[in-house]
């Protein structure tokens, strides 16, 4: 029993690592322009595909096409804020909303166009080993940390929390410690007056958008490695990781992470529960923290926003 | 340089709205409405509906192929009575939404005489209201939900429902696979994962097979870690996935990943070369399906549309290929020989239907490639056997023991 909760518990960190990764593209884009960036959820697939072409069309190996898919992610997103976003820095909220959505839905076509709407794979023989996990030749489960009670955790998923916490950290000290953070701060807190300090605050955001987007492409690869690619898999994680991000209080970049871990911790316990609600249990308290918290769990009316 | 991205983007929105990828047909078929009275008696037109896209476009692919072939070799036999077959392709990528919409257009459409498809039982569901309205066959070649042909006379399949198969998956399971004691039931929760379901369960509480978790996924679910590991806890022999090949695939990779050693089962849903590709042929290996169809050495005429089948598409047909094929068949046998060129449209839709509700003993049923096809009073196929396939060194094989007898 115990140790059925254990692994559940395990399955829920590895799921809202990735839901905090990309969680934290929404939360820093809005805590710096107070836009919800719906087209997050498509950077983030445009990572897991930019991931499977470096690695089945171009050979390059795993470890050198990540942060390449991080690169071009990031290129990406600059690319839609410098195109879409940007003319309408000062149009009506609603203006840059719509906008979002109208680039989400092109983003998933344009998917659909160059790699086709069938389900694809990361093929296992060009992966690093480790992260290949299942049955050996043998029958014998390979690559996995076994748990207590019969349960396994693969060495691929302990790679995602690593690197989700890593990628976490980084990114604390960027916004806190780095010239740019700072500028990053100072533009959430007030762009006009940030701008009159001799911040460029269009180069601040195109950096957000950078930093955001390279997170989401580090969720894309990683999904790819267990899941498939598809064009509509921003969607799902997508919405789930908005999800996170009003939990943990938009705006808030440790908001993001730990509302991102509760979203998958209550996906999984709640698919134990009763798995045909899986998806519901997340919602269920996400609106009841907002019903008691309206800025969600570290939003505050006044916080630092980054 | 910023007008040619807005360009790039306006670009895709046109391509997903406007250009399903199989539409080519439909623009080579004659749609201008101003001659149709010459048209109309040049060729006669039939629909095929079918997921081109989406989760399920891997069947698709396969019946727009099947349907191909069998409108080539119609049309260069002469065609239907000196008239040419023309197949318009509508996509409606397995989603119910997108289904309703192409049943308004197909119904709406003045030169379409009867639909084959849709694939997906909910799509086939969403549809019927509104064939059933306008009064067109709405003929599947693929949905086996219990209820599809029930809700309409207009109705029709050719192959079995899953009354019958979640019936035979219990009992093969029960009477071949003699080690297994013990089933979790994972299933799509849409209509066709749903009542698989419960036919299965219904059947394996009567013969002893003991259900010990179920165990629900939804459409746009691709990590089941957490259901696994319930199920897992439960230590069944054996798990019984209840749905459509892709999500089958990555069930059976992360099981297998997390651990999980139980015989894998699955449906017709499964009966697809991306399960394999999806889970890894170590991981699928050893799985048990069942399919309406299976190619056979010893059946001439399945050989020989095999054989064209490779020759036209380069690649070997497949069961959902092999009934659309059937299915063609039989509309443009009812085509030819109910059609009158003289008729309102709705009367030649209505004849269409008469014919194929008049196939209802063994004798004047169609000899298809995948056996014979008949009706009963509902429009279903009651008559053909189920197949079990397994996957043995990476592939789809005929298992050793069939239980053909059983229908």
């Amino acid at each position: 029993m115990w140790a059925q909760y254990f692994e559940q518990f395990i399955n829920g960190l590895v799921q809202g690592g990735i839901y905090a990764l990309i969680a934290v593209g929404y939360t820093m884009v809005y805590g710096i322009i107070q836009l919800i960036n719906f087209a997050h959820g498509e950077i983030y697939m445009f990572g897991a595909y930019f991931g499977l072409i470096l690695i089945t069309v171009f050979h390059i190996p795993f470890w050198i096409a990540l942060p390449l898919a991080m690169l071009l992610c990031a290129l990406l997103g600059m690319l839609i804020d410098y195109v879409a976003y940007r003319p309408l820095r000062t149009a009506p909220r609603l203006s840059a909303l719509i906008t979002a959505i109208g680039i989400s839905i092109a983003l998933q076509n344009l998917a659909r166009m160059f790699w086709t709407a069938e389900p694809q794979v990361y093929p296992t023989d060009s992966l690093p080993s480790i992260f290949v996990s299942g049955l050996n030749d043998m029958g014998e489960v390979i690559n996995v940390i076994p748990l207590p009670g019969g349960g396994t955790l693969p060495y691929r998923d302990v790679f995602i929390l690593l690197i989700a916490v890593a990628l976490m950290i980084i990114l604390n000290l960027l916004i806190y410690y780095t010239r740019i953070g700072k500028a990053m701060r100072a533009c959430a807190q007030n762009a006009v007056a940030a701008n009159l300090m001799g911040i460029n605050a269009n180069r601040v955001i195109l950096a957000t958008f950078a930093v955001g987007s390279a997170l989401g492409a580090v969720a894309g690869v990683m999904v790819g490695l267990s899941e498939n690619v598809t064009p509509t898999m921003g969607y799902y994680k997508g919405v789930a990781a908005f999800a996170a991000a009003v939990l943990g209080g938009i705006g808030s970049v440790t908001g993001a992470i730990v509302g991102g871990l509760l979203i998958g911790l209550a996906e999984a316990f709640g698919a134990d529960f009763h798995s045909g609600y899986r998806i519901a249990f997340a919602y269920i308290i996400m609106i009841l923290v907002i019903l008691i918290r309206p800025t969600g769990l570290f939003g505050k009316a006044t916080s630092k926003r980054a | 340089m910023r007008m040619w991205f807005v360009g790039v983007l306006i670009l895709g929105l046109i391509t997903f709205s406007g250009c399903q990828p199989s539409d080519k047909t439909a623009d080579n078929a004659t749609d201008n409405t101003t001659d149709d009275t010459q048209e109309a008696q040049q060729e006669l037109k039939i629909a095929v509906a079918a997921p081109l896209t989406g989760g399920s476009a891997a069947f698709g692919e396969m019946i727009r192929k099947g349907a191909e072939l069998k409108q080539k070799e119609i049309n260069e036999a002469g065609g239907i009575n000196g008239r040419m077959l023309t197949i318009v392709f509508k996509d409606d990528a397995g989603k119910e939404s997108e289904a309703t919409l192409v049943a308004e257009g197909i119904a709406n459409d003045k030169k379409i005489l009867a639909v084959v498809g849709h694939f997906n039982s909910r799509c086939t569901l969403s549809g019927q209201e509104i064939y059933d309205r306008a009064g067109i066959v709405e003929f599947s070649p693929g949905s086996t939900n219990i209820t599809v042909c029930e809700l309409s006379k207009w109705t029709f399949r050719n192959l079995y429902h899953d009354g019958f198969q979640g019936k035979f998956i219990a009992q093969y399971i029960d009477d071949v696979l003699t080690e297994i004691e013990t089933v979790a039931v994972f299933f799509h929760n849409d209509d066709y994962g749903r009542g698989l379901r419960d036919a299965f369960v219904a059947e394996a509480e009567k013969i002893g097979l003991m259900i010990v978790a179920s165990e629900a996924y939804e459409e746009d679910t691709t990590n089941f870690k957490a259901q696994l590991t319930s199920i897992k806890a439960k230590k069944p022999d054996a798990i019984f996935i209840s749905g459509l090949y892709a999500q089958a695939g990555l069930i059976v990779k992360q099981a297998r990943e997390a651990g999980v050693t139980s015989q894998f089962y699955g449906a017709d849903g499964i009966d697809n070369e991306v399960f394999l590709t999806t889970a890894g042929s170590r991981a699928a290996e050893g799985t048990y399906i069942t399919t309406p169809f299976v190619f056979g050495e010893d059946d001439p005429k399945a050989k020989e549309m095999a054989a064209n089948f490779v020759e036209h598409h380069n690649v070997p047909p497949d069961t959902w290929a092999a009934l659309t094929y059937d299915a063609v068949g039989m509309i443009a046998e009812a085509l030819e020989k109910t059609y009158n060129p003289e008729a309102e449209l709705a009367e030649n839709r209505k004849a269409i239907r008469e014919h194929l509700a008049a196939i209802d003993t063994p004798e004047e049923g169609y000899m298809g490639v995948t056996g014979l096809t008949y009706f009963d009073h509902n429009g279903d196929t009651v008559n053909k056997p189920a197949y079990v396939k397994v996957v043995k060194d990476g592939k789809f094989v005929p298992a050793e023991k069939q239980l053909l007898d059983k229908k």
